[in-house]
């Protein structure tokens, strides 16, 4: 506890020195909005029907790829089938890149972020679980033990290599390890279906009719949820944990995937993307871009430094993408180089974009930020 | 993120000035008390023939006791009676991690409700403050520790959700460590400090004056009787800062007194409350080393009265805290409950403040009493049925008694 205190102090008076230092930078907001035509509402609506709606819809899809998959696996354990059910799982998780960022409404209600993908998985309380076969999978104390991360373990980690993960699913355990599998499979697609059905049936709409300027109107929530998931989960919970930014020294036990390995960068990148696609109002699977956070600011024609701010920000989604193509798996990066100076190069394009965003944005939307270090204790 | 960065400044760069400094800078402060005819220290440093006369071992020791057995109240595998031995810890008993607090003969428990201004006489409250404390070990124990594996629900003791963090409720939404360590904060801390060590009663007990204006140290020692009790007062605050003669350079030391000091003086509308309890402290300690009680008195009662502060504008945080969880479309009735049992402890610690100049404290057991029923008894299950307006009714009580309010305790 105390150690995250006094890396947030440290964190902290980096931030304000940085920004001391550059005291002549300017962000340009007009004086008065009375030009400024932005309806709030258009953008909730691209926002619930062409970006977050149909986002779900694909990550329902491939959960049930995945729990067909898993079917499959269960009638016939065999390599070929496994290496089928990992296809599947890392698709999956690719798809949940693209949602994890909405931990609004339905989401919140049931603490899907959480639920879905906490890392590191806890491999011991998962082994005795199932050697126990007693476990309820919907107390928050397991939440450590379920989701996309347990099942990197199940999949990937119960053995070196393929002929001994799959001694666990053919052997005296077999009941046991396919069920608790099934168990993780099931609660994951019944925490993702009650999200879903919420948001088609009422959610949308509130969400949509909440279209005020206020601390709990949704823009101002959905904007709050998308920097804090921008800053906390994607920047510190998949690169900057595990960089040891925080605690001073690597932790790749920390990367996202970590038994698989080698694709907690492709997962960074796909969430990447789904965050610039949000900020741009890019429809999902598609190119249409509707109105957004980038519309927004060009409407209120934000200028920082007499630059615009919208292509200053894709500017540094970009540069942070490009920098992250780069480079190897992040658990390599992290276990063959000390320090791993390319990819804290690239976390620092990552952080760039943080006070673009918490800072410029949200004062030129007249935004204010509403999440603060908990109290943690 | 400016201004917030120049108040970090600000506060770190109080905490090295010196005391003539700060008379030019500040209105107020204890240090209007600093044109004094004697020498006052920058920092917490006394000395006697080049030997320090600061020494506060025992209270380091007790809150390190309070430390160790806070970091096991949540592990659902401990008995009561190895919980129980950590608070009421008897010489050479096994009841810690570390030798040193095995070997000590002190405990928490003996210096629960101890003070003597308040409980020398009150033996009945003693004993009931002694049995709340163990009673909340025990009904950890006994009621909560067996539903670990339960989700929590009204009537129903088990865990809740509270963001990344789970939390272990009795069946009425309570948290028995929420509850064991912010009461400790009143009836260990803050009782040994306002009323024991602070009080004439202790200061000037028997022989002290006599003893302190004629230099006349303890048998063995380098300090007065009455350098040592006030230097007891200190240790409560401070025994676990790194730096001891400088503790707000890492105020927030332990879970404490130390750690709420810190919390409150980080909200803007008490920003200085820490540096004028230390330059209270400090001065006072230098004014028993110039004989010169007024001005010892004086700091006294600048003490009692913000760490009085403290107490009260965590509990109506907290209150506040838990109301704001409460309400919203998404209600997080875990960290609502987590808010709240910490307001129930510092509701339980108001009972031992003190107003200055006064034998009283801010609020009376009974008044306390009554604002821990009021909490609980909007319905059958406690804090399951609380509402917005008994937080708010409470928070209005108590700010009441002191000069700010509930919004700006509630930041």
């Amino acid at each position: 506890m105390k150690k995250v205190i006094g890396a947030l102090f440290i964190m902290t008076l980096v931030w304000a020195c940085s920004s001391d230092s550059t005291a002549e930078e300017e962000v340009m907001i007009p004086e008065e909005n009375e030009d400024v035509s932005f309806e709030r509402s258009a953008m909730l609506i691209n926002w619930a029907d062409n970006i977050i709606i149909p986002s779900y819809a694909a990550f329902t899809a491939d959960m049930d790829g995945l729990v067909n998959s898993f079917n499959t696996f269960k009638a016939d354990v065999n390599e070929s089938n496994l290496d089928a059910l990992r296809a599947s799982w890392l698709n999956a998780y690719k798809s949940w890149q693209h949602v994890e960022m909405f931990e609004i409404g339905p989401a919140e209600t049931v603490g899907f972020q959480l639920n879905m993908n906490i890392y590191p998985t806890d491999n011991e309380k998962i082994d005795g679980f199932v050697t126990t076969g007693s476990y309820d999978l919907s107390l928050s104390s397991n939440r450590s033990a379920k989701g996309f991360p347990a099942l990197d373990y199940l999949l990937n980690g119960l053995g070196d290599n393929d002929t001994d993960i799959l001694a666990f699913y053919s052997g005296n355990d077999q009941e046991a390890y396919l069920q608790y599998t099934e168990d993780v499979l099931l609660d994951m697609q019944s925490l993702t279906a009650t999200v879903v059905s919420d948001w088609t049936n009422g959610y949308r709409d509130t969400f949509v009719a909440n279209d005020g300027a206020s601390s709990t109107a949704s823009v101002d929530r959905m904007v709050n949820d998308y920097i804090f998931y921008y800053e906390k989960y994607l920047r510190a919970g998949k690169m900057g944990i595990p960089l040891g930014v925080f605690s001073g020294s690597t932790l790749p036990r920390n990367v996202e995937a970590y038994y698989e390995g080698t694709i907690s960068n492709d997962l960074f990148l796909e969430a990447l993307t789904a965050v610039q696609d949000f900020f741009n109002g890019k429809h999902f699977n598609s190119s249409e871009e509707g109105e957004s956070l980038a519309s927004y600011l060009d409407a209120l024609n934000t200028l920082k430094n007499g630059e615009d701010l919208s292509a200053l920000l894709n500017d540094q989604f970009n540069t942070a993408e490009n920098m992250i193509l780069d480079l190897s798996a992040f658990r390599s990066e992290i276990e063959n180089n000390n320090p791993p100076t390319s990819m804290l190069l690239a976390y620092d394009e990552v952080q760039k974009a943080v006070p673009m965003l918490k800072v410029d944005m949200v004062s030129a939307m007249s935004i204010s930020i509403d999440f603060v270090d908990a109290d943690g204790d | 993120m400016n201004k917030f960065f120049l108040a970090i400044i600000a506060v770190a760069g109080l905490a090295f000035t010196s005391c003539s400094s700060e008379d030019d800078s500040l209105e107020l402060s204890p240090c209007d008390n600093c044109f004094v005819d004697f020498e006052v220290p920058d920092s917490y440093v006394f000395t006697r023939n080049g030997a320090s006369t600061v020494s506060f071992d025992g209270q380091t020791t007790r809150i390190k006791m309070g430390q160790e057995l806070l970091s096991n109240f949540n592990i659902q595998t401990k008995t009561f009676d190895e919980l129980n031995g950590m608070f009421a810890h008897i010489e050479g008993e096994v009841d810690f991690e570390e030798t040193a607090l095995n070997e000590s003969d002190k405990s928490l428990r003996s210096k629960v409700a101890a003070s003597a201004d308040y409980f020398s006489t009150n033996a009945t409250d003693q004993a009931i403050i002694r049995a709340d404390l163990e009673g909340f070990i025990s009904a950890q124990v006994a009621d909560v520790y067996p539903n670990w594996e339960v989700a929590a629900a009204a009537g129903q003791a088990g865990q809740l959700a509270d963001g990344e963090s789970t939390r272990y409720v009795n069946a009425n939404g309570l948290e028995y460590n929420q509850l064991f360590a912010k009461s400790l904060i009143g009836s260990l801390m803050t009782d040994q400090i306002l009323n024991n060590y602070l009080s004439t009663a202790v200061l000037d007990e028997a022989d002290n004056v006599a003893n302190n204006d004629a230099d006349v140290v303890e048998e063995g020692k380098d300090y007065t009787t009455m350098e040592h009790k006030w230097d007891e007062a200190y240790g409560y605050a401070y025994g676990l800062n790194a730096d001891q003669a400088n503790p707000n350079a890492d105020l927030g030391a332990d879970s404490f007194l130390n750690e709420y000091i810190e919390r409150a003086n980080a909200d803007s509308d008490f920003e200085g409350i820490a540096d004028d309890i230390f330059e209270a402290y400090k001065l006072g300690r230098a004014a028993i080393v110039a004989k010169d009680y007024d001005v010892r008195n004086a700091q006294a009662e600048i003490i009692k009265e913000n760490i009085s502060k403290v107490i009260a504008i965590r509990a109506i945080y907290y209150l506040q805290n838990g109301k704001t969880k409460l309400e919203g479309e998404t209600p997080n009735v875990g960290g609502a409950f987590h808010a709240l049992s910490e307001a129930y402890g510092f509701i339980y610690s108001l009972q031992f403040t003190r107003q200055p100049n006064s034998s009283e404290p801010y609020f009376s057991k009974e008044e306390v009493d009554a604002f821990l029923t009021q909490l609980l008894a909007d319905g059958e299950n406690g804090l399951w049925n609380v509402e917005a307006a008994t937080l708010d009714a409470i928070s209005e009580d108590i700010a009441a008694q002191f000069d700010f309010t509930v919004a700006e305790a509630a930041e």
